[in-house]
C-alpha cells in the first residue's frame, strides 16, 4: 500500500505503476497528458513536493509522503491568472503541452518571482512544444510573474473579436486548465482497450495467424483479423494501398502494418495477448531506399504493381534546355534532404463506440473527420459511421492519413463496446506518414544580370509503404521548385517511390520544404557568382503583382513577395555592414488544394435553443486556431457579439464537409464560406430580427476555390487561388557560431489574427531549424526507424535564437476577408537562410540536410 | 566566508561517487572517494565535506564551481556539471560487472539498462560505467529509476 498527497487529498493504491497511469487511469486527472511515457516529451510534468517531475517516470512505489500537484490542484488565482496569462501572450496552439508548461511555470515563479529570460528558458526546456517555437510561452511566463507579483490581472489587450484583433484564442482555458478533452481524455463506460500487432518483418508474405491463445487469454474481449473486416480491406487517404489488416496470403510492406487487432479490458493483458498471437511469415527481400527500389531486379513492395513507381510527374514550360545552354551563369548541384517526423505532442488516439442511432461513432483526432467517416465507412462497409474531432493536439500533415480511427472503429463494431486505441510514442514513431526524404538535381541558368533564365530539375522522393499523399507531394515539391520568380522556362521531372520504409505522406510545406532548399540555394550561389547579394537577386527576379509564375499562371494584386523581401532589407543590411554572417531566403505556398481539384469550403450557421450562432463546418483545427479564425469571421461580418457565438467542433453529422486540413487551406477557404453565410444570416436579420427571433434556423454558406488542372491547355492557367509569400534571414554570431536573430516577414493578405499569426510564424521557423540542423529521423537496414521521442533533435526552449516575426498586412484577395494561410509557408525558407548564413561563416557550401559542422551539431553521434 | 555570486545557469561540483563503503574503513574500490579531505581544504567555500561515511558530498548552494577541488581529487572523482541536470552518474568505478560488484553495493556494473531506457541517447556505458551527457539530457530520470544499483541519482532528492 502506497500513500501520497494528490492536489491535497490523500491517496493510497496497492498497484505499483507510474504516476502517470495512476493519475489518468485511477484518479482522472487528464490534465496530465501521455505524450511518450519515455520521460521525453514533459506533456505529463507534474510537481512532486515543489520540483518538476514527468510523471511517466515514478512509479507509486517511491512516492510514498510525496505531495503531488497537478493544474487541477491550481488555486483559483493561479488558473485565472496563468489562463490569462497564456491567452493575452498567444501561448497556446494545440494545447498539449501546455499543462506541462503551466506545472514548469508554477514551479518557476513559486521560488523565483521575477525570473530572467534564460531561467524561464530552463525552466521549461525539458519539455517540447512543437507549435509554438516557444517564443510566446516564454512570453507567457514572464506575464504570469508580473501579474502575481502586482496581484492585478489587467484587461485583456483586444476583445472585438474583429478580424485583425490580437484577441486570446476560444479554447485557451480549457488547454491551460487541462479540461478540454483529446481523445485519450475519454474514460467511457464499459470501454476496452485495443491495439494492433505489427508485422514482424517489414516485407513477408503473412503464411497463417493463429489467435487461438490470445483468445483464451482472461480479459480478452477480441482478436480480429482480416477476415473480420466487413466492408474494404484496404482504405487509403486517395489510392485505396493501405491494408486494415494484412490477411493470409497478403505481403506485408513495412514494420507498421498491422496483422491481428486485440481488444481487452487493460492495456497490460493487450500487451499480453498481441504475444500469444502465432503469426507465421515467409520473409522477404526489402526495397530500403530509393536506388534499390529503381534497380532493375528490385523486389516490388506491392504485388498488385508493375514497378516501385508510386507517382511520376513531369512539369514543363517554356524550354528550359535550351534556355540553359545559353545563359552566361549555369550552376548544377545534387541536394538531398531527410525523412522528418512530425513529433507533435500528442500521438495518434481514437475511441469508437456504438451510438444511441446504431452508428459506429469516431472522436478522433486527425485533420479531417470525414476522411475518417469516408475511409471507415468504406472498411466497414456501411455509411452508419460518425466521426467528429475531440481536440487535436497537433498535425502538422501527419494526422491525415487512418492510423487508429478504422482500428478502433472495427473494434467497436464487431465487440458493440466502447474502444479506445491509442498508440505508443514508438509506434506513432513507426506508422504516421513522414515528410519525404528527397534527392534532387538541379541545374539554373542566369544572364549576367542575375535573370533567371530557366531552371531544370530532376528529383525522387522514398514514399515508403504506401502511397498515402505520396503524389500530390511530389506534384507540389515540382510546380514549386521553380521559387516565386517571373521566369519562363521550368522543367522538373520527379518520380516516387514505393519502399519498405515507413510511409512518407503530408508534412508542413508539403514537399515544397524539399525543393526550395534546392532552389534557394542555388540562387545564393549564383548572387555570388553574378556578384550581388542574395537580397539582390530575388528582387531582381521576385514576382510581382500581373506577373507570370514558371507555371503560367498570372498573379493577382495580392502578391507580396517584394515587400517580405522589403520589410527585411534595413535589418539585413545592417547586418550585413556589421560584417555578420547572413544568409536569406525566399518561398512561396499557396493556399488552397488547387490545381483543378475542387476545393469546396462549407459552412452552417445554426441559432440554437440557447440563442446563440453556432458554427459548424467540417474542418478540423489541429491547433492552428482555427475556431477563433471562424469566430473572428462571424464578427466582422455580422452584427453579432463574441458572446453570441459558439465554436463547434468538426463533426460528420451536422457538419458540412469543408476538406481536409491541408494545403494552408481553413482560413481562406472555409473562411470564406462562413463568411458568405454571414450573408445569409445578416439578411434574415434585415428587419431588426434577433438571435431569438431566429431560434431553429440554418444559414449555409460554402465556396469553391476554382483551379485549373495541371497541364490544362489554357495559355495561363490558375493553378492555385491564393499564394502566400515569405522571406526569412539568418543572423548568426561569428563569436559562438549560433544563430542570433531569424528574421521571418510573411506576406498573409489580411492577418485574421496577428497574435496567432506570428504564433504560426514562430514555431513554424524553429521546426524547421530543426529540419535544417538537428533533427533527425534514422531507419535502420531492417527498414525499422528510430522509437525514441527524446532522439530526434527537435529544439528545446533554451537552444532558440531570437525570432522576428514580420506579418506583412497587404490587402488579401476579395475571398475571407482577404486572409491568405500561413500554416505551411512558416517552415519552407528557413532551411535554405541557415545554410547560406553557415556559408557565410566558414567558406563551406552545404547541400545535405540537416547540415554539419554547426555547433547545433549533436556531439557523439 | 567569502561572499559568492552565482551566474545562471548555476554550476557546481559533483562527486561521482555514492560513498557507499566508509572510505575510512580502508578503500575496496580503486575509483571511488577515498576520503583524504583535499577538497574540502581546498575549499574557500565550505561547499564540499565528508559526510558520515566519510566521503566527498558537495552542497550545490555554497559551490560557485571555481573547479579546485577537480583540481585536488587524486583520484579524479569530481567534476563540474550544470545544476540544472539534477540527474547524475554517482560512480567512477571502470571494473567490469562482477567485479565492480564486488567492491561495492552501488557501483556501476556496466548492464546498459540506462543506455537503453533512454529517450535521448544521451547516457553511454564508457568504460563499464555510466556516462551522460548534459547537452542532450532532459533530466527525466528514467535512467535514475530504472537503475538496478542505485548508481545514478537525483540531486533533487525527488526519485531517488
Amino acid at each position: 500500500m502506497y500513500t501520497f498527497t494528490v492536489n491535497g487529498q490523500v491517496v493510497t493504491t496497492r498497484k505499483k505503476q507510474t504516476l502517470l497511469r495512476f493519475l489518468r487511469d485511477e484518479l482522472h486527472l487528464t490534465s496530465v497528458k501521455d505524450g511518450c511515457s519515455q520521460g521525453a516529451c514533459g506533456a505529463c510534468t507534474v510537481i512532486i513536493d515543489g520540483k518538476t517531475c514527468k510523471a511517466c517516470v515514478p512509479t507509486t512505489d517511491r512516492l510514498e509522503g510525496k505531495n503531488i500537484l497537478t493544474v487541477e490542484g491550481l488555486s483559483k488565482w493561479e488558473s485565472e491568472v496563468f489562463t490569462y496569462a497564456y491567452g493575452e501572450a498567444g501561448a497556446v496552439q494545440c494545447g498539449f503541452c501546455i499543462p506541462g508548461m503551466v506545472m514548469c511555470t508554477k514551479a518557476l515563479l513559486d521560488v523565483n518571482p521575477d525570473p530572467a529570460e534564460a531561467e524561464i528558458k530552463y525552466a521549461i526546456r525539458n519539455n517540447y512544444c512543437r507549435c509554438t517555437g516557444y517564443v510566446k510561452i516564454i512570453a507567457a511566463v514572464k506575464l504570469a510573474a508580473k501579474i502575481l507579483r502586482e496581484g492585478v490581472i489587467p484587461a485583456k489587450s483586444a476583445d472585438d473579436w474583429k478580424i485583425g484583433s490580437r484577441v486570446h484564442r476560444l479554447d485557451v482555458e480549457e488547454k491551460v486548465l487541462g479540461f478540454g478533452k483529446y481523445p485519450d481524455d475519454f474514460y467511457m463506460d464499459g470501454m476496452c482497450y485495443g491495439s494492433a500487432l505489427r508485422s514482424k518483418y517489414p516485407r513477408a508474405r503473412v503464411m497463417s495467424i493463429d489467435a487461438s491463445a490470445a483468445k483464451a487469454l482472461p480479459g480478452v474481449v477480441a482478436v480480429l483479423t482480416a477476415e473480420d473486416i466487413p466492408g474494404e480491406n484496404k482504405i487509403g487517404h486517395l489510392k485505396h494501398d493501405q491494408y486494415t489488416l494484412i490477411p493470409v496470403g497478403g505481403l506485408t510492406h513495412y514494420l507498421g502494418d498491422a496483422v491481428a487487432l486485440v481488444a481487452a479490458e487493460d492495456m497490460e493483458t493487450v500487451e499480453r495477448a498481441k504475444k500469444l498471437i502465432k503469426v507465421e511469415y515467409e520473409v522477404l527481400p526489402t526495397v530500403h531506399s530509393i536506388e534499390e527500389a529503381r534497380a532493375m531486379d528490385a523486389p516490388l513492395v506491392f504485388d498488385e504493381e508493375e514497378s516501385n513507381v508510386q507517382a511520376y510527374k513531369h512539369v514543363s514550360r517554356g524550354n528550359a534546355k535550351e534556355a540553359i545552354k545559353n545563359a552566361k551563369h549555369v550552376i548544377t548541384q545534387h541536394f538531398e534532404t531527410p525523412w522528418t517526423e512530425h513529433a507533435f505532442l500528442e500521438p495518434e488516439c481514437a475511441v469508437a463506440y456504438i451510438d444511441e442511432d446504431g452508428d459506429v461513432r469516431i472522436i478522433s483526432t486527425d485533420q479531417d473527420a470525414y476522411c475518417t467517416f469516408h475511409e471507415c465507412s468504406l472498411m466497414l462497409g456501411t455509411d452508419k459511421v460518425k466521426a467528429e474531432n475531440a481536440l487535436v493536439g497537433g498535425g502538422f500533415g501527419g494526422k491525415e492519413d487512418m492510423t487508429v480511427q478504422h482500428h478502433a472503429a472495427l473494434l467497436a463494431y464487431r465487440t458493440g463496446r466502447p474502444v479506445k486505441v491509442r498508440l505508443t510514442r514508438a509506434e506513432s514513431l513507426l506508422i504516421h506518414p513522414k515528410r519525404h526524404h528527397f534527392v534532387m538535381d538541379f541545374t539554373m541558368g542566369c544572364d549576367e544580370n542575375g535573370r533567371i533564365l530557366g531552371v531544370k530539375a530532376k528529383v525522387a522522393s522514398d514514399t515508403g509503404a504506401f502511397a498515402s499523399l505520396g503524389g500530390p507531394v511530389l506534384e507540389r515539391a515540382c510546380t514549386h521548385a521553380a521559387g516565386p520568380y517571373a521566369y519562363e522556362n521550368f522543367e522538373i521531372e520527379g518520380t516516387a517511390y514505393y519502399t519498405n520504409n515507413p510511409p512518407a505522406g503530408a508534412f508542413r510545406g508539403f514537399g515544397v520544404t524539399q525543393t526550395c532548399f534546392a532552389t534557394e540555394t542555388l540562387l545564393n550561389m549564383m548572387a555570388d557568382e553574378i556578384g550581388i547579394t542574395p537580397w539582390e537577386i530575388r528582387y531582381r527576379n521576385a514576382i510581382r503583382p500581373g506577373g507570370v509564375l514558371p507555371n503560367g499562371q498570372i498573379v493577382d494584386e495580392s502578391t507580396g513577395l517584394a515587400e517580405t523581401l522589403e520589410a527585411v532589407k534595413e535589418e539585413y543590411d545592417a547586418a550585413m555592414a556589421a560584417g555578420k554572417p547572413v544568409g536569406l531566403a525566399c518561398a512561396m505556398k499557396n493556399a488552397g488544394v488547387g490545381v483543378g481539384i475542387p476545393d469546396w469550403g462549407r459552412a452552417k450557421l445554426i441559432v440554437e435553443e440557447d440563442q446563440k450562432l453556432h458554427i459548424y463546418a467540417g474542418a478540423s483545427c489541429i491547433g492552428q486556431g482555427l475556431g477563433t479564425v471562424l469566430v473572428q469571421m462571424v464578427v466582422s461580418n455580422t452584427d453579432l457579439r463574441r458572446d453570441d457565438i459558439v465554436y463547434e467542433r468538426s463533426n460528420t453529422w451536422i457538419a458540412p464537409d469543408s476538406g481536409t486540413t491541408s494545403g494552408s487551406r481553413q482560413t481562406m477557404i472555409t473562411g470564406e464560406a462562413v463568411r458568405r453565410a454571414c450573408e445569409k444570416l445578416m439578411e434574415a436579420k434585415k428587419d431588426g430580427k434577433t438571435l431569438a427571433d431566429l431560434a431553429g434556423q440554418e444559414f449555409y454558406g460554402e465556396y469553391l476555390a476554382k483551379t485549373d488542372p495541371l497541364g490544362a491547355d489554357v495559355p495561363n492557367p490558375v493553378s492555385h487561388v491564393a499564394y502566400g509569400y515569405a522571406t526569412q534571414v539568418c543572423i548568426l554570431d561569428s563569436k559562438s557560431r549560433k544563430i542570433d536573430t531569424m528574421i521571418a516577414a510573411h506576406d498573409v493578405g489580411k492577418a485574421v489574427n496577428p497574435l496567432s499569426c506570428e504564433g504560426q510564424i514562430e514555431g513554424g521557423v524553429v521546426m524547421s531549424l530543426g529540419f535544417a540542423l538537428t533533427e533527425r529521423y534514422p531507419i535502420d537496414e531492417n527498414c525499422k526507424p528510430i522509437d525514441k521521442f527524446g532522439a530526434l533533435g527537435l529544439f528545446r526552449a533554451h537552444e532558440i535564437p531570437k525570432i522576428k516575426a514580420i506579418v506583412i498586412d497587404k490587402p488579401g484577395l476579395n475571398v475571407a476577408c482577404g486572409a491568405i494561410g500561413i500554416g505551411e509557408i512558416t517552415s519552407i525558407p528557413t532551411a535554405p537562410a541557415v545554410t547560406d548564413a553557415y556559408y557565410r561563416l566558414d567558406g563551406e557550401r552545404r547541400f545535405t540536410l540537416p547540415i554539419s559542422g554547426t555547433p547545433y551539431e549533436r556531439k557523439g553521434s | 566566508m567569502m561572499a559568492v555570486k552565482k551566474k545562471f545557469p548555476y554550476r557546481a561540483a559533483v562527486v561521482a561517487c555514492n560513498g557507499d563503503c566508509p572510505a575510512s574503513a580502508g578503500f575496496r574500490c580503486s575509483y571511488g572517494c577515498v576520503g583524504c579531505g583535499n577538497c574540502a581544504a581546498v575549499c574557500k567555500f565550505g561547499a564540499i565535506s565528508l559526510n558520515a561515511n566519510g566521503v566527498a558530498e558537495v552542497d550545490e548552494e555554497r559551490c560557485i564551481a571555481c573547479g579546485m577541488c577537480v583540481k585536488i581529487c587524486p583520484q579524479q572523482v569530481i567534476r563540474i556539471h550544470e545544476c540544472a541536470n539534477s540527474i547524475v552518474v554517482k560512480c567512477s568505478n571502470q571494473d567490469r560487472g562482477k567485479d565492480a560488484r564486488e567492491v561495492c553495493q552501488t557501483s556501476c556494473i556496466g548492464c546498459g539498462i540506462c543506455e537503453r531506457t533512454c529517450t535521448a541517447e544521451a547516457v553511454k556505458v564508457v568504460d563499464n560505467c555510466a556516462k551522460i551527457s548534459e547537452e542532450d539530457c532532459l533530466s527525466c530520470g528514467m535512467c535514475a529509476v530504472k537503475c538496478p544499483r542505485g548508481v545514478i541519482a537525483d540531486l533533487r532528492g525527488i526519485l531517488t
